[in-house]
């Protein structure tokens, strides 16, 4: 799923006190899923943005909805803005992107679109995938050097590893855990394996795909 | 939340409506226990006695003598003491307010309710209050039948019967005492002239064997005798007195013998110990008096001899026969004979309706089609114990509901309320193991009474009742079962949060991908609730709109700087924070207060919200802990981003030894 994060309240503020009347809409999907932007979220924003603005005199008024998923027009469409100034969409990119494409009052990001991860428990996750058009994960064991490895080479491990950490510091190098797996499944031949270059183009050609000009459907 | 909503789907809301408790689905007039329960939890006593008289007219009485067929169903049972469901109803009746009547619009119809015990009481109550002119008529000269003239004043005092009855009559219903219909006013004029007429007789008549010797002055029988000493009568017994009987009955007349001055007590009844039905409450309550019980010995004979007597009594060797009839067989040749100077007779009690005209049974109990609850004049009900024989209080106050609500049908033709009280329900089964292994032991607290040798000096009451804190501290240990967290699934994002968080896998995503909440496993301590991001649990008794108007309540003309306090009830001692005391909020967990209830308090008026947490020694709910610290974390970092860094405060007892005074 798409994981999400709340932004700082300043950062809002900043956006919604030049209006009188602002919806906040949810997304009862991944921004839900991600503890940022289902009802709960939404509910508490409203009054964090309340007292607020109301601390610093200035009069807004906020009220909250949720959609089930706010990157669907079908779902835009049960959405009453009918006398709002502006919106707070409390969903991912894709989210906000076609709500301000549907509705003429200006539409604002609560939150900042982190990645496509994976829950790792309770409140946490793990970004597992960049889309990058060309999955690698069949050969590299299913662990994405695009994501983890933070070069995002094809080929590694890059000569900052050492001790099966990254130079950054901050992680595992990622090439060590895709060898260690590929070992563990007798599979350590297809790490000598030299990967070509990715077509990297794709990323900045993919911005629409249609599945019938494809042929697929 | 204050929207429209548009994108969910409404629907299947509720998928456990009729899912009770074991205590609740015990309880012949199904009070919601674990709701008042909850209530006491919070201090809120006066909630919990409305939740009460919901389903009960009677809480003071039912909190001192109730026989509690709630109890053996607890859920704790197995884990330690069940709940002391029936004292907790004591405390809500003592420290609660009733409420004021609400006066329905009166309407043409009179109704007539012959006898005020439990049954009379609750039919006049639930009549009345449906607007009804309702008369009651009693012989006796004050109201409450069997609670007034033959349980003792050492178990139920007149005062807390008084308490009971003022509420009942504040709904507007008249009263006609010392009057006995059959003799002083007839039933058929009554017939006549009302609507309807209910018969709450209860069981008057007062046996003893027909042995010889019986009839003489030495000889007593139960309802005469417990009648006088509830009048405050002294009767001149002598030192020795004999009981005969093994009942409940039995225990109350042995044990009001002992305080009315005879210092040798003896029940002698003809079952054994294992089949007395007295209940091992009462028994070791005589026991514990001085009162010696002999089982097994029938009554033969009595015989007299210069101011005193004797029982001759005969080995019983079985009260039952085959089929569980009673149909006792002796063994002649074993006897003794039990000296005395007064015996008295406690071995059951019958109608006494003979001069009412109506058609009786072979045991002298009116004659009632089991349908309509009508006897053989039309318009004339009769319900309790005069039908059923000997019960207990609260199933005699549930045949008042049903006599009532049966009337009510006649008259109106609307049948709702009898419907809603022959409602089907379910219950759930005991605690699962990977609950039970998680639930910490916790005995039953309790309460403070007369040590025995002062108590058989007087009538005052055994019983002294919980504290405040005691008495929130014992009903804390319920685990409310079946008021736990309720799933909306159409709100549900199946983010699985509640799955990680509940310590005792109450949710579970089953195989069709969404989640089931399994009511046997929750203890309703509302984590889910708590962490739910789409708000799509609810637990019973708790809600955010609920919390805003307490909130609202609290702060209403709040002075500047004022606090607001949210306190665990679980707190045994509130922390002092200097200045102006704060305004306070006691909540079941601080869990239920979310970060949104927090800032609405700031945003209403609170110059501070503090969070007053409870030890670890009193906390019921431990795995809530880290919850309740994250929650305050995640509290100061939203207040600090808007400038409001010192508004909010987390007090946690360092010390875990305060609950002391309950030790
Ligand atoms: C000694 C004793 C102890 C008990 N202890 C307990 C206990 O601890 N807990 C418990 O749950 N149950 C207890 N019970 C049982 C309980 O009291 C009865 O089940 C219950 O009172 C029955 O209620 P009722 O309304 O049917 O009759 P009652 O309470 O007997 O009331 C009937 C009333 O009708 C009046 N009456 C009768 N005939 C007429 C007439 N013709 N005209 C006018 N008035 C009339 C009577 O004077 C009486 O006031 C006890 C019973 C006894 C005898
Ligand atoms: S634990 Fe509470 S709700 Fe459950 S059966 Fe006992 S008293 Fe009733
Ligand atoms: S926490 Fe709420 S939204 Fe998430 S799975 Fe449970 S019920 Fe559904
Ligand atoms: S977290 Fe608590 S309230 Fe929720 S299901 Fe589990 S026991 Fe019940």
């Amino acid at each position: 799923m798409i994981v999400v994060r709340q932004k700082p309240v300043d950062e809002i503020c900043a956006f919604v006190t030049r209006h009188r009347r602002v919806l906040l809409v949810g997304c009862n999907t991944c921004a839900a899923v991600a503890l940022a932007g289902g009802e709960k979220e939404v509910d508490l924003m409203a009054e964090l943005l309340r007292l607020a603005t109301s601390r610093k005199a200035s009069f807004v008024e906020f009220s909250g909805t949720v959609l089930t998923r706010q990157c669907e027009p079908e779902f835009l469409e049960q959405l009453d803005s009918e006398g709002y100034d502006a919106i707070l969409s409390m969903a991912c990119g894709a989210g906000v992107a076609l709500l301000a494409s549907s509705v003429d009052v200006p539409v604002y990001p609560a939150l900042d679109t982190l990645f496509i991860g994976a829950a790792q428990g309770l409140a946490s996750w793990e970004a597992e995938c960049s889309a990058c058009g060309q999955c690698v994960l069949g050969r590299t064991a299913g662990i994405c050097p695009i994501t983890r490895c933070a070069k995002g080479i094809l080929n590694g491990p890059c000569g900052g590893m050492s001790d099966g950490r990254c130079e950054l510091g901050d992680r595992d190098c990622a090439w060590v855990l895709i060898f260690q797996r590929l070992e563990k499944f007798g599979r350590s031949e297809e790490f000598l394996e030299i990967a070509e270059p990715k077509d990297h183009s794709l990323r900045t050609r993919l911005v629409t795909w249609d599945a019938h000009e494809d042929g697929i459907r | 939340m204050r929207q429209t909503q548009v994108a969910h789907r409404s629907g299947l809301r509720d998928e456990q409506q009729r899912l009770y408790a074991p205590c609740r689905a015990r309880c012949p007039v199904h009070i919601d226990v674990p709701g008042y329960l909850a209530a006491i939890g919070e201090g809120r006593f006066t909630d919990a006695l409305e939740i009460v008289l919901e389903r009960c007219p009677l809480p003071s009485v039912c909190g001192r003598v109730c026989l509690h067929p709630c109890e053996d169903g607890c859920r704790r049972c197995l884990l330690d003491d069940p709940i002391a469901i029936a004292q907790l109803k004591r405390a809500a009746a003592d420290f609660g307010v009733y409420p004021r009547p609400e006066h329905p619009r009166l309407r043409p119809e009179k109704i007539a309710i012959v006898g005020s015990g439990p049954t009379g009481l609750t039919a006049a109550h639930d009549l009345a209050n449906r607007g009804f002119q309702v008369t009651l008529y009693e012989e006796k000269p004050l109201l409450g039948g069997t609670m007034r003239y033959g349980i003792p004043n050492y178990r139920l005092p007149d005062y807390a019967l008084d308490r009971d009855i003022d509420y009942i009559l504040s709904a507007g219903i008249a009263v006609n005492t010392g009057i006995r219909v059959g003799r002083d006013v007839m039933l058929d004029e009554l017939a006549a002239s009302h609507r309807a007429v209910v018969i709450t007789a209860g069981l008057q008549g007062s046996r003893a064997l027909p042995i010889p010797g019986v009839d003489s002055p030495r000889v007593l029988t139960a309802l005469p005798f417990l009648e006088a000493s509830s009048r405050g009568e002294d009767v001149d017994l002598g030192n020795r007195v004999v009981v005969v009987g093994g009942g409940n009955v039995a225990m109350d007349v042995a044990r009001t013998a002992r305080r009315q001055g005879a210092s040798d007590v003896h029940v002698v009844c003809l079952e054994s110990s294992d089949e007395i039905p007295a209940s091992p409450q009462e028994i070791h309550d005589a026991d514990i008096e001085g009162i010696t019980l002999h089982y097994s010995w029938g009554p033969r004979s009595i015989s007299h001899e210069a101011g005193t007597c004797a029982l001759n009594t005969v080995r019983c060797t079985s009260v039952f026969n085959a089929e569980k009839r009673f149909a006792p067989s002796f063994d002649e040749s074993v006897a003794e004979c039990f000296e005395a100077d007064t015996i008295i007779f406690a071995i059951g009690q019958s109608a006494d309706v003979g001069d009412l005209g109506i058609a009786l049974t072979s045991r002298g109990a009116p004659q009632i089609d089991p349908l309509t609850l009508k006897t053989s004049i039309g318009n004339v009900y009769a319900a309790g114990d005069v039908v059923s024989g000997p019960t207990k209080i609260i199933d005699a106050i549930a045949a008042g509901h049903q006599v009532a609500a049966t009337a009510y049908r006649d008259i109106t033709c609307d049948t709702e309320p009898l419907r809603l009280l022959n409602e089907e329900i379910d219950t759930l089964g005991e605690v699962p193991d990977t609950m039970a292994n998680k639930l910490e032991t916790r005995r039953r607290i309790q309460m403070e009474h007369l040590e025995f040798f002062d108590a058989v000096k007087t009538f005052d009451e055994i019983e002294g009742g919980y504290t405040e804190y005691e008495a929130a501290r014992e009903a804390q240990r319920c685990l409310s079962c079946t008021t736990g967290a309720r799933l909306t699934r159409e709100k549900c994002s199946l983010c699985l949060t509640c799955i990680r968080v509940c310590p005792h896998g109450a949710p579970i995503l089953s195989t069709d991908g969404y989640v089931y909440f399994d009511a046997a496993a929750c203890n309703a301590c509302g984590a889910c609730q708590s962490q739910c991001p789409s708000q799509a649990i609810v637990l019973e008794g708790h809600s955010e709109q609920e919390m805003s108007r307490r909130v609202e309540r609290q702060l209403w003309a709040a002075e500047m700087d004022t606090a607001l306090m949210f306190a665990c009830s679980s707190t045994p001692i509130v922390p002092n924070l200097g200045g102006t005391p704060p305004r306070i909020i006691t909540v079941t967990c601080l869990l239920r207060v979310s970060e949104r209830t927090v800032l609405e308090a700031l945003q209403n008026g609170a110059t501070r919200v503090v969070f007053a947490g409870c030890v670890e020694s009193t906390c019921r709910f431990l795995h809530a802990r880290e919850l309740v610290r994250q929650r305050s974390g995640h509290i100061e970092v939203l207040l600090s981003r808007i400038g409001m860094t010192n508004a909010f405060d987390f007090v946690e007892h360092k010390a875990d030894d305060l609950d002391w005074h309950l030790r």
